[in-house]
């Protein structure tokens, strides 16, 4: 009963806005890649939601941080020895905590910025968003909003990062609805993460990506980030509860990697070839300085002013959510702008060996 | 088949052994009975080319790399290619050697973003760069054959080369087929300045080409794409009908082509002519979306080509799934990671041996600390009765206080991929984990861990 009533009011939805059309149209019709009460989108795009003002001087009044460059000459001005100097810096990477870091690091410092409400509470310390809404928990931000590594289009991180969501198939996050009667309003309807096998579908240009093309599920080599939500749609914005997502982006080439977000949840505009909206959830603070070390070398963090031994302090300083045994907490709040087309998911060979099996190891 | 390939390898080995007698001493030590006396290339080896050569030169069959060139001691020649780096090009210019005995001193800021003029390590035991690659001389009335010519240093020296490029032989080769000089185990994109093999061109036909991997020498079309066979087929015979081959696209021999060697040409159907290697005829697979794929290998009957495989693991090594593809794992399922490392001086000289300085490694596994490095970074110890398996995959014993090789009998004994100990890391908890993976400078191309991928269905291979 409940399917039919909401078919009926979509369609008239959809007509009325458009002003046409006499006979009711089901909800399948109305929204063409909607079918069996499902509908998949794919990623096309991905940034970590950064509120930034033209010259920064609103958010970063102290300035932006200083790299690894400037960091050695200050260090090191009569340089030295390779295992004194090069690898000394090295080290501090991958053990920040082995020696003091004196350099300065600059925090965001203004009040807007971008995310989603996670806590469910307005602390003196959350951000209030450009629309007004208060309580916004987003202190990643903080941590990386002035250095320019991370702020679009110019940082490096921000634009490749983004770039390699397209070119990349490990990066290929496919979210499916599924039991939706509706893109308009549906009180119940089931989000399921996967990660895809296939390119993406683009126009002539090869620029411009479709909507409508298709993409075969990863049951093998992508199993670990399969990850089912619950959601509703309301007014055409899909809001989910919260579950912890393991977030497959490789953020270089060559290096495959992931983000775990802890009570991660979706708040996405949906219409029937694009999802557009937000991600937010805790990033495993110990994960995401890893996922950075092993990805962008110092040199690659040298072109935006990222040290990592300052930064890793200051990822431990604002991490702001799901204490561990020692109090200290894990994860730091975080949110994903992130844009999708429609796409046609298909579930094939989800019976596939591993490579543990007997037959596999016999092979070779 | 692996039993044939054993029996003819001893055969060779018994030809050769005085030429390896003839190799210098190892710097590396290990003992006699933990090391094998030559490669264990299987009875199914890649064929070679019959390309004209100097007498004071034959071809070596590796392990690895398939046929090498090697000179009349059985040791594999490499080329150094002009590279451009970060911050300027280094490597020798065409007919030429920039390789000296010159003992470098300070690194030439190559990468980035150290500055050039930070003094090296060890320098009182630092060697040179002909020290590492033994220039390859020719005799003074030496004449050029087919592409190797004779080419003449700042020095006076005479010295071979190969298709423009000078030859040289690397310090790390202990026996012939020996190829641990080479560039299989180095980085990518922003690795070092490396030293190329030189492998005589395989006998593919026109339209083929050959590319080593972890698994083997991959055969491959002409366009980097993956070439498979299906168990359902006759000796030069295929069975794969109109609804078989909307998949799996058989390879066409032109009008022109000829049979040669291992390869012959059936008619499949009136006019259209299909390759087959050693009578298995070959396809592409059209899912494959990515270069080097063994995704086709999923399909129950088909399996990529190899014209030689590699050798087999440890047997005490296992494969587990990834989020990446395949990795190679110790017995209880983490994932085994190589080393490796280039210093940033002219030269480019690698610093992953065990006789290398150290502290390249020191500093990523573990701060400069030993037992961190352990702790993080601890080497795959071999089980108590393992015993090397091939020259690729050793049984070495390592002094772990120091990281350097230690006298038989009194080390850790550990497994070695082309003569270099191999580590798991702290951070893999589950089979699989690939955690480790890129630790190091540069993304572990120049100064870190990588770790052993066996397929790689997302980044083109290892």
């Amino acid at each position: 009963m409940k399917n039919l009533i909401q078919k009926t009011a979509f369609a008239a939805v959809v007509m009325g806005g458009f002003g046409m059309a006499t006979t009711v149209a089901s909800a399948d019709e109305a929204v063409p890649g909607l079918q069996n009460r499902t509908i998949g989108y794919v990623l096309t795009s991905a940034n970590w939601g950064l509120y930034q003002t033209p010259d920064g001087k609103q958010e970063c009044p102290d300035g932006f941080n200083e790299g690894p460059r400037e960091q050695f000459k200050a260090l090191y001005p009569n340089l030295g020895t390779v295992d004194g100097t090069q690898l000394e810096r090295e080290s501090a990477s991958r053990y920040p905590m082995d020696k003091a870091d004196n350099f300065p690091y600059h925090d965001v410092k203004g009040k807007i910025g971008i995310g989603l409400n996670l806590d469910g509470k307005v602390g003196e310390n959350d951000f209030t968003s450009t629309d007004g809404e208060k309580g916004i928990d987003n202190n990643l931000y903080r941590a990386i909003g002035c250095t320019r590594l991370f702020r679009a289009p110019d940082g490096t991180y921000a634009n490749f990062t983004d770039l390699w969501v397209r070119e990349m198939n490990f990066n290929r996050v496919l979210v499916e609805l599924t039991n939706v009667d509706s893109l308009t309003n549906d009180p119940a309807v089931d989000v399921t993460i996967y990660r895809g096998r296939d390119k993406l579908m683009t126009d002539a240009t090869g620029a411009n990506i479709m909507p409508g093309g298709s993409n075969r599920v990863d049951y093998r080599f992508g199993k670990n980030f399969i990850t089912h939500m619950k959601g509703k749609i309301e007014n055409g914005v899909l809001t989910t509860e919260a579950a912890d997502v393991h977030w497959p982006w490789a953020v270089f080439l060559g290096r495959p990697g992931a983000y775990d977000f802890k009570g991660a949840r979706f708040k996405l505009a949906l219409t029937g070839d694009k999802a557009q909206g937000l991600m937010g959830g805790y990033s495993d603070i110990d994960t995401w300085y890893m996922q950075l070390v092993r990805s962008w070398s110092t040199h690659h963090s040298s072109y935006g002013g990222l040290s990592q031994p300052s930064f890793y302090r200051a990822l431990h300083r604002l991490a702001d959510g799901y204490p561990g045994p020692d109090g200290k907490m894990t994860a730091i709040s975080s949110v994903l702008n992130i844009k999708m087309v429609q796409i046609f998911i298909e579930h094939e060979g989800q019976k596939v060996a591993a490579a543990s099996d007997a037959k596999a190891k016999a092979a070779h | 088949m692996r039993k044939r390939g054993m029996r003819k390898q001893l055969l060779i080995g018994f030809a050769g052994a005085a030429a390896v007698a003839a190799f210098a001493a190892p710097v590396v030590k290990l003992s006699a009975a933990e090391t094998i006396a030559r490669a264990v290339i299987p009875a199914e080896r890649e064929e070679a080319q019959k390309v004209p050569m100097p007498p004071v030169f034959h071809v070596e069959y590796t392990e690895l790399d398939g046929p090498v060139f090697a000179d009349a001691q059985g040791r594999t020649l490499y080329f150094w290619p002009n590279t451009t780096m970060r911050n300027g090009v280094t490597g020798d210019p065409k007919n030429q050697s920039m390789c000296t005995d010159k003992v470098q001193t300070h690194t030439a800021g190559l990468m980035s973003p150290y500055p050039p003029g930070l003094e090296l390590p060890e320098l009182k035991t630092r060697k040179s760069c002909l020290d590492m690659w033994p220039a390859v001389y020719a005799a003074d009335d030496a004449k050029p054959v087919g592409a190797f010519t004779v080419i003449t240093g700042k020095d006076g020296k005479k010295q071979w080369a190969y298709d423009q490029h000078a030859l040289y032989t690397s310090d790390q080769d202990k026996v012939p087929g020996d190829v641990n000089g080479a560039s299989t185990k180095g980085g990518q994109g922003d690795g070092p300045a490396a030293r190329d093999v030189a492998q005589v061109p395989s006998a593919v036909p026109p339209g083929f080409l050959v590319r080593t991997s972890a698994e083997g020498r991959m055969l491959l079309n002409d366009k980097n794409y993956s070439v498979y066979m299906w168990d359902k087929d006759q000796a030069n015979k295929s069975n794969c009908d109109a609804a078989c081959t909307r998949s799996w696209v058989p390879v066409v021999a032109s009008v022109a082509a000829q049979p040669q060697g291992e390869w012959s040409i059936f008619e499949r159907s009136p006019g259209v002519r299909q390759w087959a290697f050693r009578k298995k005829p070959l396809y592409t697979y059209a899912l494959d979306a990515e270069t080097r794929s063994q995704q086709g290998s999923d399909i129950p009957g088909w399996h990529n080509v190899y014209v030689q495989k590699a050798p087999a693991f440890p047997k005490e090594f296992t494969q587990q799934d990834s989020e990446t593809g395949v990795v190679l794992a110790d017995a209880k399922g983490k994932t085994i990671y190589t080393y490796n490392c280039a210093d940033d001086s002219v030269d480019q000289l690698s610093c992953d041996s065990m006789d290398s300085p150290q502290s390249y490694r020191l500093a990523i596994c573990g701060g400069g600390k030993v037992e961190r490095c352990l702790r993080d970074w601890p080497y795959v110890v071999a089980a108590k009765d393992a015993k090397s398996t091939s020259r690729t995959w050793s049984v070495v014993e390592v002094d772990p206080q120091t990281g350097h090789a230690a006298e038989p009998g009194k080390g850790l004994k550990v497994w070695a991929y082309q003569g270099q100990p191999v580590y798991t890391h702290i951070l893999d908890k589950k089979p699989g984990d690939l955690l480790g993976n890129g630790n190091g400078e540069f993304g572990g191309s120049r100064n870190g861990f990588r770790a052993f991928i066996l397929r790689d269905d997302f980044f083109g291979g290892r």
